[in-house]
């Protein structure tokens, strides 16, 4: 081949590889664009003017009206599940895979949220007036709960004030104190999520048996909605769990996300919620896990502080082999029984001093389900778990 | 043996011969089809204006040769056809190439017969329905057929996304470049000239007008058996909330036309893989092959990262129109993919068809 | 029919190309410099090919089977590009100016090829919205003139599934027709048709070449070439041997006469007489050049000496024969 024939050929050929790089870098840009437009300049603060101004934004101001999208990603490091990714609108698929949520806030206690599937959707709607939809459209079924008080929680994660903290800057200097005694916390400034500028706490356990490097909190620059929760595990350098906003808008979305009718035709069901009822919107039936978890609930031990802290509850296997007492079975995939019955067919034998039972050990949390009947969880290593099991 | 007794030639020696021998003409006016009164060859391929054949047919005279050709009609058609060859864009030219192809493509038993099938599933569909009833078992969007015959439309394109429309486009797109080839038609459409540039992008353009018209079909046909079938009324969303009959007629066409521009995507990686052999049917089932392990891929899940790369994962997204407000977001991102795919395949073909040497 | 005279008179020996009078580039409506193609397999195809066809010329591309034609058309189409040199088709270099030269190129390259399912007018408008100088007004009328010069008028409508293999092959040339062209490049245009057939395709092309289009035709047959050319270009296993006007090369072999005797020795002796070179005897025949006698004289002195002649005759060589020796190959005579 000629030499002007073969540049030609490159020529040609490097129009696809131009097409392939203009579609990468539209891909990449994105953030890049994102983090231009959205201005970095946020003031530098410091943990406790972080948590002050925190602090000061929960007491005096209500959250803003808002909606956005919000992408959930877990890779625990489990077993492989029984979940067809993305193919299930159930909340259990949410343990592994990635995963879109629609939300609308709209203050005053109305609240929309919307988990996708293919060709169905789960909604919750809290109208404010203390009702709350739940819509399934792939069982067309509508659920109403009546709440006894009040209006379900909202997602984002709650700031608990400590007792005898008064001001916003006693909240923080108490919290920090907490902290300071199992965690390191940290702030940078400059973070840039779903367009806005953002702060970014840094959670770092000082105890060396936990799983957990870090947990990172991004915080709006402008009004402290936390943007983005990421757990790295040890080890990772891509977050074991995270979810976030990948858009977001503090203006008050449509008035219609809010109401709901049960369509022509669709189930309709009312339940009314009471305090202890741990069922929660979700669960349109109790699995037998739960119902093993209510029953056991007074037997809670908890060994260690901080992050190393280890939870004990009498469990037994036998609990999971009871029919679901929900009216109605969730088919195949996604059944509590089998996730569990399969993450249970991974699980490693264990034996020591203690006794010996099954060890189930993901990125970020290990079980430790003891023949005598004890599940130990944590947010530690198996011989962390392992040595708890020695407090009989 | 060719024995000759004594010279028969009568040419010259050298030079053109016959009548082009004296031929005077080197002015550079464009050469008039009908005017053969002038000595043949006059000008002939000097001038390098575009021709004024166009018009040649103007007074029904045929062209060139029959020697029918008048003083009279080459000057009407001179001066017709410089105005028309200005007033002809490319665009029209390519229009009426596209209009061709077209043609073909709807006229091809082939492809008549699978647009049939095509519009024969959403009937089976609903007449089952109708017979059986609905399992409750069954997802939720088929027992919503029984209570409005408008969901007809998005149960049968959620079932026929899947395998039978991409097999009806891939079939199209596959044959596009390598049918040519095959038939050896490609080198006389390559001769006319089509341009190569000019022939993938006409091809391209039919098959987008092919999974339009094959996406139109399934709706089509699901609205009609679904409003004889089953009452009709207002639609229920996914998300719960009820629209307007007209409302949800205008969400048929959104979910026709996203799904159309999911199977034009996938129409330009056919059309790729068509270039790249002379094999039509290699080509369809190289696509359908991409189809298969592109939906495989989708399904495994250790590949998830791969997901959002995916072709297939994006045509059953045409659900966020049946949301409340509409996932304009999901949608707006799959149309960016598929365009995406348009390009890099599209160029694909493109570098590829453009160098080839046309052995067929 | 296989050729026999190869002797050392046989013309070709010397390079014909130097002989021969070729046109100046800029009145050829093809030009080729030093056009090669070798395929990836490193067979070379065409070597170093350089043509010169004439305007208005009707140009015979002659060569056996296999020898390259398709390809240099092929190249010359802008089908293929060359692995080095390059042609130019009425002034544009190919298949850089392909889009402005070849709506006045009428071409049929390795026998027809359309849609079967389509009738011959529907094909032919097919190929015709192809090109993009094509007025989509005319086309009726064109398209309708083309098929009646070819005589396919009647068949317009049929499919062209249903046509036997002479219609195809004239649907083709009516293809190639259907705009005015200022060339037609025709690939063996008589494959498949009958005697009559063929000799319609004759006149055709006669007719076309009137109208000052040059025409340039492949074949493998030689009467094909030395009924309908000017011109010709002779290709041998990739290589173009020959090439220029036929009476070019004919003028350039002397005619020779034959004497058929018992007495081979004293008409070789009457012929060196005469000033005949060449002068060759083979059994029972005499062989020599004619230079400036006339034949008639010949015969006189022949039987003025008393050589019993039995049989006199002047022969011009044929193409044929001048070809054999550039090719070394036969062609087929009438197919």
């Amino acid at each position: 081949m000629s030499p002007q024939s073969r540049r030609a050929r490159a020529v040609r050929w490097g129009v696809p590889i131009a097409a392939v790089a203009v579609v990468g870098a539209a891909v990449g840009a994105g953030p890049v664009i994102a983090a231009a437009q959205g201005d970095p300049a946020l003031p530098d603060r410091t943990a406790e003017q972080l948590l002050t101004d925190l602090a000061k934004a929960a007491r005096d101001t209500a959250p803003p009206a808002m909606s956005g999208t919000v992408v959930e990603t877990a890779s625990l490091g489990l077993p492989s599940l029984p979940i067809p990714g993305g193919s299930s609108s159930s909340p259990l698929s949410l343990l592994s895979g990635s995963h879109t949520l629609k939300v609308w806030y709209g203050g005053d206690g109305r609240m929309r949220l919307a988990l996708p599937g293919p060709m169905s959707e789960t909604d919750v709607i809290a109208t404010g007036k203390g009702e709350a939809w739940v819509w399934r459209s792939d069982t067309n079924t509508a659920t109403a709960y009546t709440l006894k008080q009040g209006t379900p929680a909202d997602r984002r994660p709650a700031h608990p004030t400590p007792p005898g903290a008064t001001t916003p800057a006693d909240v923080a200097a108490k919290v920090l104190e907490a902290a300071d005694a199992s965690t390191s916390v940290a702030v940078e400034n400059g973070q840039h999520i779903a367009g806005r500028a953002a702060y970014q706490i840094v959670l770092t356990p000082k105890d060396s048996s936990s799983l957990v490097k870090e947990v990172k909190v991004a915080l709006d620059g402008e009004n402290h909605i936390p943007l983005r929760v990421q757990v790295f595990a040890k080890g990772a350098a891509e977050p074991a769990f995270e979810v976030g906003f990948t858009q977001v808008s503090f203006s008050a979305p449509a008035e219609e996300n809010f109401a709901f009718t049960p369509p022509a035709g669709a189930k309709v069901e009312r339940k009314t919620l009471g305090e202890e009822d741990a069922g929660g919107p979700f669960g349109a039936g109790k699995t037998p896990g739960q119902e093993a978890m209510e029953k056991n609930a007074g037997k809670v031990r908890t060994f260690g502080t901080g992050w190393a802290t280890v939870a004990e509850v009498p469990f037994s296997l036998t609990d999971l082999s009871k029919p679901a007492t929900g009216e109605r079975r969730d088919r195949g995939s996604g059944d509590p029984a089998q996730v569990i019955d399969s993450l249970l067919k991974s699980a490693k034998q264990v034996s020591g001093p203690w006794g010996s039972g099954r060890v189930i050990q993901s990125k970020l949390v290990s079980a430790l389900v003891t023949d005598d009947g004890r599940l130990l969880v944590g947010a530690v290593t198996p011989e962390a778990l392992a040595e708890a099991a020695g407090h009989k | 043996m060719s024995t000759v007794e004594t010279s028969a030639t009568t040419a010259p020696a050298d030079g053109p011969p016959g009548p082009s021998a004296q031929d005077p003409g080197r002015e550079p006016e464009p050469r008039a089809a009908q005017d053969m009164e002038r000595p043949a060859g006059e000008g002939a391929g000097r001038d390098t204006e575009p021709r004024a054949y166009q018009d040649a047919g103007r007074d029904t005279e045929p062209r060139a040769g029959q020697g029918a050709g008048t003083g009279k009609g080459a000057a009407r058609g001179q001066g017709a056809g410089a105005v028309a060859v200005r007033r002809r864009g490319p665009g029209r030219a390519a229009l009426r190439m596209l209009g061709s192809e077209l043609g073909l493509t709807f006229r091809r038993p082939r492809n008549i017969a699978m647009l049939v099938v095509l519009a024969f599933v959403p009937v089976l569909i609903g007449v089952v329905l109708r017979v059986v009833g609905g399992d409750d078992d069954a997802p939720s969007i088929i027992t919503q057929v029984a209570g409005n015959g408008l969901m007809l439309t998005f149960a049968a394109l959620t079932l026929l996304v899947q395998l039978l429309l991409p097999l009806a486009v891939s079939v199209v797109a596959g044959d596009a470049i390598a049918g040519e080839a095959n038939g050896g038609t490609l080198r006389y459409l390559l001769t006319a000239p089509a341009g190569r540039g000019r022939l993938l992008a006409v091809k391209f353009a039919n098959v987008s007008v092919f999974a339009l018209a094959a996406c139109s079909v399934v709706a089509v046909a699901a609205l009609v058996t679904g409003s004889i079938l089953f009452p009709v009324g207002p639609v229920t969303l996914l998300s719960g909330s009820t629209i307007p009959l007209a409302d949800g007629l205008l969400r048929v066409l959104i979910v026709t036309g996203y799904s159309a521009a999911g199977m034009a995507a996938l129409g330009t990686v056919g059309l790729a893989i068509s270039t790249l052999t002379e094999v039509p049917i290699g080509a369809v089932a190289g696509t359908m092959v991409t189809v298969v392990f592109s939906q495989v891929f989708g399904l495994i899940p250790q590949l998830e990262p791969l997901r959002p790369w995916l072709l297939t994962s994006w045509w059953s997204s045409f659900d966020g129109a049946l949301r409340d407000p509409i996932a304009a977001d999901v949608m707006v991102q799959g149309l960016l993919v598929f365009g995406a795919y348009a390009l890099i395949f599209g160029s694909i073909a493109w570098a590829r068809f453009s160098g080839r040497d046309i052995t067929s | 029919m296989t050729p026999t005279m190869t002797g050392e008179g046989a013309p070709g020996t010397a390079p014909p190309r130097a002989g021969l009078p070729t046109a100046a580039p800029e009145d050829c409506s093809i030009v080729s410099t030093g056009l090669t193609k070798r395929f990836r397999g490193g067979q070379v195809a065409v070597d170093d090919l350089h043509l010169a066809v004439p305007r208005g010329s009707v140009f015979g591309f002659l060569g056996p089977n296999g020898s390259g034609k398709t390809t240099t058309i092929r190249m010359l189409l802008g089908l293929m590009s060359p692995t080095s040199g390059g042609c130019e088709v009425l002034g544009q270099p190919m298949p850089a100016g392909l889009a402005t030269a070849l709506p006045k190129v009428g071409a049929l390259v390795e026998g027809p090829a359309f849609y079967p399912y389509l009738s011959g007018e529907a094909n032919l408008r097919r190929y015709d919205a192809a090109d993009p100088m094509a007025d989509p007004r005319t086309a009726g009328a064109r398209v309708g003139a083309a098929l009646d010069k070819v005589g396919l008028g009647a068949a317009a409508k049929k499919r062209y599934r249903a046509y036997s293999l002479g219609m195809r092959q004239r649907l083709a040339i009516a293809g190639a027709l259907l705009g005015p062209r200022e060339l037609l490049v025709l690939d063996e245009p008589t494959n498949g048709l009958d005697p009559q057939g063929t000799r319609e395709v004759r006149t055709l092309i006669k007719d076309v070449a009137a109208e000052g289009t040059t025409v340039f035709v492949s074949s493998h047959l030689l009467t094909e070439v030395e009924q309908m050319c000017t011109h010709v270009g002779v290709m041998s296993t990739g290589r173009l041997v020959a090439q220029g006007p036929i009476a070019g090369l004919r003028a350039g072999h002397a005619p020779r006469v034959r004497v058929e005797s018992p007495h081979t020795a004293q008409a070789v002796f009457v012929l060196d007489r005469l000033g005949l070179a060449g002068v060759r005897a083979e059994d029972g025949e005499v062989t020599a050049e004619l230079g400036d006698v006339e034949p008639e004289r010949v015969v006189a002195e022949l039987v003025a000496d008393g050589v019993a002649v039995r049989g006199f005759g002047v022969q011009r060589p044929s193409l044929e024969e001048l070809f054999v020796g550039l090719t070394g190959e036969g062609f087929d005579v009438d197919g």
